[in-house]
């Protein structure tokens, strides 16, 4: 199970891996950028992309378009602070599979992610 | 509370009511993610953000409504969060320590504007945050709005929020 990471907050980044780990989820690849995001795409072949919404650069949601048009199908969970039901559907309309909105606690973040998984599997 | 409160002449109209979303997007970020509980103070209304304590992340709202978050916090109130989030608490002004003040302003005005809006109303946009660390400067809106300012007390330290935004049809 190899995952991506994109925050542009490097403290997010840790808090969110540290999440990951406690679900077993330790083969993980941080960017911190929509940009940066779509390149580790590119490079490696992800199970499970975290991705977070306002970044420089390339922002996530955008991220999220370009990585489903070079027709990558892996489960993207959005983790943001963008919380209103129009930003969901738009998230979910540019192929998002989940939503975590900021702050989270770390264990509904694990449970996103294995239900996220399990869908994603069936 | 229904009417409009102003600080000054040149201030523009800022909502007394506007400010609870921003108050219960504090509490919900310390309760979640930093097993705390911050307390506030009484909220007041000044003309300029006035500013004394070292480390403050700006952060911009645009869209259905345009103005300004900024939170403030004593170098020590932050090295005790990062440490909290982290596990190791920072002794210097590290770029966990920016980080971590920049991610704090981002999920509170986040928070807020979800608060702020109804479910059919466009979503109001974040920039990206900007930390400044020092001490004695002011934060200026080149509108001229009022900000409401809220002290903060919590076991990790004290700090301060300020915002200022106008809807644009009122």
């Amino acid at each position: 199970m190899k995952a991506l990471v994109v925050d542009d907050s490097g403290v997010m980044r840790r808090i969110v891996i540290g999440a990951l780990a406690k679900a077993d989820i330790t083969d993980v690849v941080q960017a911190g950028d929509g940009q940066e995001a779509v390149a580790a795409v590119v490079e490696h072949d992800f199970d499970l992309v975290l991705m977070d919404w306002n970044m420089p650069n390339l922002k996530g949601i955008d991220a999220v378009r370009e990585i489903r048009a070079m027709g990558c199908k892996m489960p993207i969970i959005m983790v943001t602070t963008e919380a209103e039901k129009s930003r969901v559907l738009e998230a979910i309309k540019a192929g998002a599979n989940n939503y975590v909105i900021k702050p989270f606690e770390p264990q509904m973040l694990i449970d996103k992610v294995t239900d996220t998984l399990a869908r994603a599997s069936a | 509370m229904s009417s409009s409160t102003t600080a000054g002449a040149a201030a523009r109209t800022m909502r007394v009511e506007y400010i609870n979303p921003f108050i219960e997007s504090v509490n919900e970020l310390f309760q979640t993610m930093l097993s705390s509980k911050a307390k506030r103070g009484d909220v007041t209304l000044t003309s300029k953000g006035s500013e004394t304590l070292s480390l403050v992340a700006i952060i911009g709202l645009s869209g259905p409504a345009r103005g300004t978050v900024a939170l403030s916090f004593p170098v020590n109130t932050v090295f005790n969060i990062v440490g909290r989030l982290l596990g190791d608490e920072p002794t210097e002004v590290t770029e966990d320590v920016t980080d971590t003040v920049a991610e704090m302003a981002n999920i509170i005005a986040g928070g807020a504007k979800a608060r702020l809006i109804n479910s059919d109303t466009p979503a109001i946009d974040l920039g990206l945050p900007t930390v400044v660390a020092g001490a004695d400067y002011q934060v200026m809106h080149p509108s001229q709005a009022a900000w409401l300012e809220i002290p903060f007390t919590s076991d990790l330290g004290n700090f301060v929020l300020r915002v200022t935004f106008e809807f644009e049809k009122q």
